[in-house]
């Protein structure tokens, strides 16, 4: 009898323990959460932004533009391509305009390793479209590229004077792209040297890189 | 498990690693200040091939009787012109000296279009190595004969080579612009 009011008189102290801590515990939260709130502030503004974009498309000028050049090519000879660039972005371009040319597969056409011959490269811009049947620029014309070996163009050569492509976006440049090919060597009885230019294919890719205009800072 | 026993080796790495991992993953200004535009275009070439090919090069000569070799034009571009490396060797003596006629048809008997034919270069000499021009032009596949002829003294068992040769471009034909 003695030990069951001992064990009740137990139990209700452990009750009593086991409510403070809880109410200990809550009162804590409730203060940690009172600071807070206190802390916490917010102010909004909206502000809408859109980008511009740099975009540089390729399309023919008159004729085919690139394409498979149906003949064989002997020395001296000329395959004139006639191209638009047009800067059909948002986004104005920077001065700095190159041109890379590759060849797949690389060979003595497009990689310098027979000395003195190779295809070469030539860019002209003509103020307006060119006349296919002659090859003559019926406007100005100013040159872009002077004639560079395609074996120095892999990484990209930098054009000059290209006003047209410089200004404001929209704008078109009408290019003539020469490809020449130069080679001095001779076929004794038919066959040709060991290190030569003849018979040789390869298909060129042109890249034209663009930048974008210096980066404006606007005070609003 | 050298991760397991230099666990603050390891720990060094990963840092390292996450380190370089940030710095690749962040743009740098510069690269972020500008953006390119690029635009490409492919085009096939095919570069041609000449040359000029002798039915015979060598010929050796135990009597006066004329010879005769047809050069044709093996490559694909027409020639303007060919070269012809002549050597004459003879065990001699006697020294045979030769001459050599071109034709633009096949010769009959010692007759070319009812000619003489056209003489390339001078009267060769025995012991001499000499290259002669010849402004024929040939076409693609097309030919053009030659007649060699001991021109003066004896015969003594002589070889005469007769090497064509094409050099480009100034032997080629004339420069071709294409526009596309």
């Amino acid at each position: 009898m003695s030990d069951h009011r001992h064990t009740i008189k137990k139990e209700r102290r452990y009750g009593k323990i086991t409510v403070a801590g809880l109410l200990t515990t809550s009162v804590a939260l409730l203060a940690t959460a009172g600071v807070y709130a206190g802390l916490s502030a917010r102010a909004t503004a909206a502000e809408s932004v859109t980008s511009g974009t740099l975009n540089l498309t390729l399309s023919p000028d008159v004729g085919a533009g690139f394409s498979n050049f149906a003949g064989k090519m002997a020395p001296g000879d000329t395959d004139n391509v006639y191209v638009n660039l047009n800067n059909t972005g948002t986004l104005a371009s920077a001065a700095g305009m190159t041109l890379g040319v590759t060849g797949l597969p690389a060979n003595a056409l497009t990689n310098g390793s027979v000395v003195g011959e190779g295809l070469n490269v030539t860019a002209t811009q003509c103020s307006v479209a060119w006349t296919l049947a002659t090859g003559v620029c019926s406007g100005t014309t100013t040159p872009i590229l002077a004639t560079t070996v395609v074996s120095a163009m892999g990484a990209g050569v930098a054009l000059s004077n290209i006003p047209a492509l410089v200004a404001a976006t929209g704008q078109v440049a009408h290019v003539q792209v020469s490809l020449g090919l130069v080679a001095t060597e001779t076929s004794v009885n038919g066959v040709p040297p060991a290190a030569t230019i003849q018979g040789l294919t390869t298909t060129l890719t042109y890249t034209f890189t663009e930048q974008q205009r210096t980066g404006v800072a606007t005070n609003q | 498990m050298h991760c397991l026993i230099r666990l603050n080796a390891c720990r060094t790495a990963a840092l390292a690693a996450v380190l370089l991992l940030g710095v690749g993953l962040v743009p740098s200004p510069a690269a972020a200040a500008r953006i390119g535009g690029r635009t490409t275009g492919a085009e096939s070439i095919s570069s041609a091939t000449w040359g000029a090919t002798a039915s015979t090069t060598s010929m050796t000569f135990t009597s006066r009787r004329s010879q005769y070799s047809t050069v044709t034009n093996s490559g694909v571009v027409a020639l303007v012109a060919e070269s012809f490396l002549v050597t004459v060797s003879t065990s001699g003596p006697p020294t045979p000296t030769f001459t050599i006629l071109a034709c633009t048809s096949a010769w009959a008997g010692r007759r070319c279009n009812g000619g003489a034919g056209t003489q390339i270069g001078g009267t060769f000499a025995t012991g001499t190595s000499t290259t002669v021009s010849a402004a024929f032009p040939v076409a693609v596949g097309g030919s053009i004969y030659l007649g060699v002829r001991p021109a003066m003294g004896g015969i003594q068992a002589t070889t005469i080579t007769v090497m064509p040769e094409v050099t480009a471009p100034s032997q080629v034909q004339a420069p071709v612009k294409t526009n596309q």
